[in-house]
């Protein structure tokens, strides 16, 4: 349909012919059918819908049947009680009427009565919801959104099961109209950020949203930055968790994934399974995390200054191994290094695209053609393949952040080829600076790290007990601060205890502790 | 909005103001004092520690910022004056830190000898820190401190096993005379209070806040006075040679044979310090310049940098003249930007306690503040936010 078509505010009248005229001048579309019927008294009456996205099952037993057993309503009221059907909207003019029959909800227009009824008939298929492919626990729940932005707002609110869960819809896209929704937990996100959000989803003029990734970049403050700007996550439970934290969700209609905002770095090194083992195991992952990001960023580049301008970094028997290695290489180590990156992520983007079938076929050829035959035949050397096989394992510890892993990693590789050890210095001092000045919705990137909130660390690179973490991250600067509170009766293990409900008792408790805080 | 926190100032003195003295600094004591060292670098951490503590007494009774204090008792013109002059003491204080940084980089880092080219990316580094804000400095303070413990307890831990500390005895062998002058001529190592100077009227002053900031310096100086000490009970005689102490105390450690230098591996993260606190004075030389003239933070920079660059590669080939010139001849200097003016501004520009009083209630009006402060006066009611969002 023609947005411009659509814009105009031409109201409809009481004759159902001219009315059909006008939508039919409207949405010239060929998907866009008229279903026309009888009233029990003759009376005209018609159902434009867009094919393949309306239930017409549902249209032809709770519209048209009751419609056609008995003589036309007078008016809208009249229509509406009529129906056996429980989501009716009113629209007085063709645009209106216009943006639901393309959203899958048919118009029905009765000849003498004023205005068209809008009917909540929309059929999509969807596919079930199921494990998300990105996010596989061992623990915990195993749901992930699907493409339909109803059922992933039920998701959420399944879990959230608050009047405080508040959804503001907005559609983006001068021609897909897609469907958006910021999802917040009123009184625990930052009102700014959410008006902020929402603001720059308003002013994003785009033709179409395919994926809720299009918002991200509307919602990045710096969009060229190498850095991610938003968090992202397929499962409601991750979602719900952060929401409660104080942040902020996106959600688009077609898309999979939620955008979550303000983002930080931190984020991505805490697994969804770190909240439902012990404490102690879930410290241990992280650091080893942060360990693996390390060795994927700084192990090729450490590997090429060494060899370049300072060996003495290799111990001594090792330096024997690696220069038999490379004795007889033709390429330089820094070129070496830089185009064993380069099939790495020729062979990860390959992986991700071929059928599965073929899967077994490239790894062996990737694995044996490629690495053994490579150093056989003194194209690059043992010991750089090693290197690069770690760095590329490691990038993986922490799946968000391996696009903007590989692409530093090159970076580090090419400055350390040609500066050496200092150049990986700089960059890192560099990458510092840049990253300490960025902020998500005034939060930022950095913290709890750069600028240091002792409080947030309990929930950062360690993971601190849950009694622990009785406060949200004062970095997301929520009001209401408070998440946990445990009953001192519950703490030395009464059994009479009585559960902390919620509702007005929880809340006043709520109340209370956020006075606690002021 | 305050741009600075109290712990990142503390972080700084802890952590950032010292990795600068253990480059070439234990080398130079140690040529003028011998196994005396300690005593004039003593001196000079005693009395950085005291205008420190003067100009923090000046930060408790204002909430406006050392230009912004000038502008009002001496004007305008005063001001700019001065802001110009502390940004060109800024930047001849940072070409001494650049010099050692080179001579370090390409020594240690480097088997072969390496085109000045190599160092150079270091200005464009400083050209983008010098164009960001004051509150990102300070955040780079608690990035700093934990590369910096860690770093640093581990290089002298490695040289301890070496040390020998009888080597520091007898103490008082040189003559107090002799400790006087080494003291003089290391004051380009000792510009901590005019960057002090700076941050008054940055951060928001609290009760207790003094002792943080001067335990922080202390830590900082017993961080320096520590490492003299290892660096000269580790090489006695012969410490006046080794110019790039931070590389070399820890050599020698028997753990390394089975595991290469990886002592190197920690003298890169003192490295990443090192840059670090380079950048301090060029960022500050910025914040003087835009005192100065206002414009835009980013041709500030640039200027500076390209500045810094120029001398850097002029004073490339004579490091030792360079070094000698500006402690021997250039300490006057040193001492009046670093000591001089410090000290008259926390004498003469302190507020009445009665201004103090209703500033901390938060009932100065508005009106009183100078437009350049109107901006940087916290809210009262606000100060906790506050200290989140640094």
């Amino acid at each position: 349909m023609d947005t411009k078509q659509t814009d105009k505010q031409e109201t409809f009248g009481a004759d159902i012919r001219a009315n059909l005229r006008m939508l039919k001048e409207a949405l010239p579309a060929e998907d866009i059918l008229v279903y026309e019927f009888a009233a029990g008294d003759g009376t005209a009456c018609a159902a434009v819908y867009a094919d393949g996205i309306t239930d017409k099952e549902l249209l032809g037993a709770l519209v048209a049947r009751p419609l056609a057993a008995a003589p036309a309503p007078k008016t809208r009221e009249e229509v509406r009680r009529k129906l056996l059907f429980p989501e009716v909207k009113e629209a007085d003019d063709l645009d209106a009427a216009g943006k639901e029959i393309l959203a899958g909800n048919p118009a029905l227009l009765v000849d003498g009565v004023r205005g068209a009824l809008i009917l909540g008939t929309k059929k999509v298929s969807l596919r079930a919801v199921a494990e998300p492919q990105t996010a596989i626990a061992i623990k915990g729940p195993r749901e992930g959104f699907i493409e339909d932005i109803k059922t992933n707002m039920g998701l959420i609110r399944r879990r959230l099961k608050t009047p405080a869960l508040r959804f503001i819809m907005l559609n983006v896209g001068k021609y897909s109209q897609t469907a958006v929704a910021i999802a917040y937990l009123d009184g625990v996100a930052d009102k700014k950020a959410i008006r902020a959000i929402e603001a720059r989803i308003r002013a994003a003029d785009i033709d179409g949203v395919p994926d809720s990734s299009y918002i991200a970049r509307f919602l990045a403050r710096r969009p060229l930055s190498l850095f991610k700007q938003a968090g992202t996550t397929e499962k409601p439970d991750i979602l719900c968790a952060k929401m409660l934290e104080g942040r902020i969700a996106v959600l688009a209609d077609g898309s999979p994934i939620a955008l979550t905002l303000p983002y930080m770095l931190t984020e991505d090194f805490q697994s969804a399974q770190d909240y439902f083992v012990s404490p102690y195991r879930a410290t241990v992952s992280r650091i080893l995390r942060l360990f693996a990001v390390c060795v994927s960023v700084f192990l090729p580049a450490l590997y090429v200054a060494a060899q370049l301008f300072r060996l003495r970094l290799i111990p001594f028997g090792l330096l024997i191994i690696v220069s038999g290695g490379i004795r007889s290489i033709p390429l330089s180590p820094g070129l070496e290094m830089f185009f064993l990156l380069a099939v790495l992520e020729i062979l990860v983007e390959a992986s991700v695209r071929m059928p599965k079938y073929v899967a077994l076929a490239l790894s062996v050829i990737g694995a044996l053609v490629l690495g053994d035959t490579a150093v056989k035949a003194g194209l690059v050397s043992s010991p750089a393949i090693i290197i690069v096989a770690i760095a590329g394992i490691s990038a993986y510890t922490v799946p968000d952040l391996t696009g903007t892993l590989s692409l530093v990693r090159i970076l580090y590789v090419v400055v350390a080829g040609s500066i050496g050890p200092y150049g990986i210095v700089l960059l890192t001092a560099l990458l510092i600076w840049y990253l300490v000045s960025a902020e998500s919705y005034g939060v930022p990137l950095l913290a709890p790290f750069a600028p240091l909130i002792r409080h947030d660390l309990a929930d950062s690179l360690y993971k601190a007990d849950l009694a622990a973490l009785d406060r949200r991250p004062r970095a997301l600067r929520g009001k209401n601060r408070t998440r946990l509170k445990l009953r001192r009766d519950a703490a030395a293990g009464r059994e009479d205890e009585q559960p902390s409900g919620e509702g007005p008792d929880g809340q006043a408790a709520d109340a209370a502790g956020e006075e606690k805080d002021a | 909005m305050h741009k600075l926190n109290v712990r990142q100032i503390c972080f700084w003195l802890a952590a950032v103001l010292p990795v600068s003295r253990l480059i070439v600094y234990p080398a130079t004591l140690s040529f003028r004092a011998g196994n005396d060292l300690l005593w004039p670098a003593l001196w000079n951490l005693i009395a950085e520690g005291t205008v420190l503590l003067l100009l923090l007494l000046l930060a408790r009774r204002t909430r406006r910022t050392f230009f912004g204090l000038l502008r009002e008792r001496a004007g305008e013109a005063a001001a700019r004056m001065t802001a110009l002059l502390l940004a060109l003491f800024f930047a001849l204080a940072a070409v001494l830190p650049l010099l050692e940084q080179r001579g370090f980089v390409l020594q240690i880092l480097y088997e072969n000898v390496p085109s000045f080219l190599s160092f150079a990316p270091l200005f464009a580094l400083l050209l983008f820190a010098g164009a960001q804000s004051l509150r990102a400095l300070g955040r780079t303070m608690d990035i700093a401190l934990p590369i910096f413990a860690l770093c640093f307890m581990i290089l002298l831990l490695l040289a301890l096993p070496d040390a020998d500390f009888s080597a520091l005895l007898p103490v008082f062998g040189r003559g107090m005379g002799e400790q006087a002058r080494t003291a003089l001529f290391s004051l380009p190592w000792y510009t901590g209070a005019p960057c002090m100077l700076c941050f008054v009227g940055n951060f928001e002053y609290k009760e207790g806040c003094a002792k943080k900031v001067l335990l922080a310096y202390a830590i900082g100086a017993a961080a320096t006075l520590s490492f003299l000490a290892v660096f000269y009970a580790v090489f006695a005689d012969i410490s006046f040679l080794q110019h790039n102490a931070l590389a070399q105390i820890s050599k020698y450690a028997t753990a390394l044979t089975p595991l290469g230098r990886i002592d190197l591996l920690f003298v890169i993260g003192l490295t990443l310090v090192l840059v670090i606190s380079a950048c301090v004075p060029v960022r500050l030389c910025v914040h003087c310049l835009g005192e100065a003239f206002g414009g835009p933070r980013a041709l500030h920079a640039a200027i500076v940098s390209i500045l810094l660059l120029g001398v850097t590669v002029l004073l490339n080939p004579a490091f030792r003249e360079a070094q000698t010139f500006l402690s021997e001849r250039m300490w006057p200097v040193f001492a009046l930007f670093g000591y001089g003016l410090p000290l008259l501004a926390a004498l003469f520009l302190r507020e009445k306690k009665a201004h103090r009083s209703h500033g901390i209630e938060g009932k100065t009006p508005r009106k009183d503040l100078s437009a350049a402060d109107r901006t940087r006066a916290p809210s009262p009611e606000t100060g906790r936010t506050l200290r989140a969002e640094n």
